[in-house]
């Protein structure tokens, strides 16, 4: 069996590689004596505190402390929707293009609480639609869930004039931005968000198991976690500020020593691969739209390059067969399916087996990218 | 060619029909083509790994590599059990590999 090497290009799943430095982090926290790092404030003047003062200036966050850790981002999207303690009958605003993660919440909202969710759909040049979303607004929602690109085509959602829209209707907003954080500037202020929820294994190019939310001063989300805290063991209640209010127990060192060092990367680094990503992502879109029979579902408009996520389909061909013949024969790791964002592919016309997801990384190349449009070229030749 | 585990993969769907298998050997261009008794095969020989697939009248699909011990096999949603048990009593009167796929 002939070797073969790999191209991968899933990250808008799991950024691979960690960025320079992060798995020497991890093992010095793994393997260096901890007695210098044990659950007590002198832990959070070290990893977690570097990571919480990084984040905090990428997010253009003036208080480092409201800045709490998670494991992902599914985890930081749940503590803010279900945290927000919605009262019943109101009504929360979101849109086709969302993953599973807000979906979901919302949904158990609904079903348990009785929730209003209005979902807002595409117009026809392939942006919200504004006009539906203003309606919404009109309703006095008490929350707006909004991601800041698609997980499925890339897309750049301009969230800014959207929340400000919403904070003057008396909304919450919460930034879904998994698939920014890392890759596009992410001003919480800048951009009218309440609430921002990532995940340190995307774009940032950290560890698994470390997720982010940022709560903005005067948003208050309900303790889901009460326990441990290593300080201030005399109270009987969990204490209520933050970062504390919203952690308890033994935080994930190891994960959070690897996010304080991709962090690190991206102060020094950040621009440079960035425009990168840009780059291989536009080189992958333009040369996936010049094979015949290959469609790829960019929405008009789209300035899907920025965060390097193209998804596309081949005439005739499922998409879960496609990604098997692509990774299994051609050594290109992709992602296929539904992309845990259902709703949006009826409004791409990708239902109902989903679409072929490349996603590129700043530690991609410009070798790999045309190999993997040649190996899609052969694959739509010859297989349908 | 004997069947050494199996199991059900998870996809984006409900993935009770999608199944994994793990043979004893790896598979052969011979043996591949062995499969035309049970529907259409198509052999992707010019690809980096030559890739195969097969499609049965019963809509069972497989899809495999030339030189893998493993495929991916979906079975139709009516009726599986059967197709299944059917799949894998191919294998079962195969030879071992040491006798065939050599």
């Amino acid at each position: 069996m002939p070797a073969l090497s790999m191209v991968y290009l899933n990250n808008a799943a799991l950024g691979w590689p960690t960025a320079p430095g992060v798995a020497e982090a991890v093992q010095a926290w793994l393997t260096d004596p901890p007695e210098e790092r044990g659950r007590t404030a002198a832990a959070h003047e070290d990893v977690a505190g570097e990571a919480r003062r990084r984040l905090s200036k990428m997010l253009g966050a003036s208080d480092p402390e409201r800045i709490i850790f998670t494991l992902n981002a599914t985890q930081s999207l749940n503590i803010a929707i279900l945290g927000l303690n919605l009262p019943p009958g109101s009504l929360a605003i979101t849109t086709v293009t969302e993953h599973n993660s807000v979906l979901r919440p919302l949904e158990r909202l609904r079903a348990e609480r009785g929730i209003r969710v209005k979902i807002v759909g595409f117009d026809s040049t392939g942006a919200l639609d504004e006009d539906e979303f203003r309606k919404g607004l009109s309703d006095g929602p008490r929350l707006v869930v909004l991601n800041h690109a698609s997980n499925v085509t890339g897309r750049v959602n301009d969230v800014g004039p959207l929340f400000l829209a919403a904070k003057a209707a008396g909304a919450s907003t919460l930034l879904d931005a998994s698939q920014t954080a890392g890759l596009i500037p992410v001003d919480a202020a800048g951009l009218h968000a309440d609430l921002v929820a990532f995940p340190g294994h995307k774009g940032l190019h950290g560890p698994t198991g470390t997720g982010c939310l940022y709560v903005a001063p005067g948003i208050e989300l309900d303790q889901f976690i009460v326990g441990g805290t290593g300080t201030r063991s005399d109270l009987a209640r969990h204490p209520e500020e933050m970062p504390l209010r919203l952690e308890a127990g033994t935080a994930n060192g190891a994960g959070l020593a690897g996010l304080a060092a991709a962090l690190g990367w991206c102060e020094h680094h950040g621009g440079e691969a960035r425009e990168e990503v840009a780059r291989l992502g536009d080189r992958l879109r333009s040369g996936l739209r010049q094979i015949p029979r290959v469609r790829v579902f960019g929405l008009a408009g789209s300035q899907g390059g920025a965060t390097g996520v193209v998804s596309f389909g081949i005439e005739g061909l499922d998409a879960g067969q496609a990604g098997y013949i692509l990774r299994e024969s051609f050594g290109i790791v992709c992602r296929t399916g539904l992309h845990c964002a259902p709703l949006i592919h009826r409004a791409i016309g990708s239902s109902p087996s989903g679409t072929i997801r490349f996603s590129a990384s700043a530690f991609n190349t410009s070798q790999e990218i045309d190999e993997a449009i040649a190996a899609v070229e052969q694959v739509s030749r010859c297989v349908s | 060619m004997r069947v050494v585990e199996s199991r059900k993969l998870e996809d984006c769907f409900d993935g009770s029909s999608v199944h994994w298998y793990r043979f004893d050997c790896p598979w052969t261009q011979a043996g591949i083509l062995e499969l035309k008794s049970l529907g259409k095969i198509e052999y992707f020989a010019d690809f980096p790994r030559p890739f195969f697939r097969l499609r049965t009248d019963r809509g069972m699909f497989v899809q495999g590599i030339c030189g893998e011990h493993t495929c991916r096999v979906i079975l139709p949603r009516e009726g599986n059990h059967e197709v299944r048990r059917d799949w894998e009593s191919v294998f079962s009167s195969r030879e071992p590999a040491d006798k065939t796929f050599d």
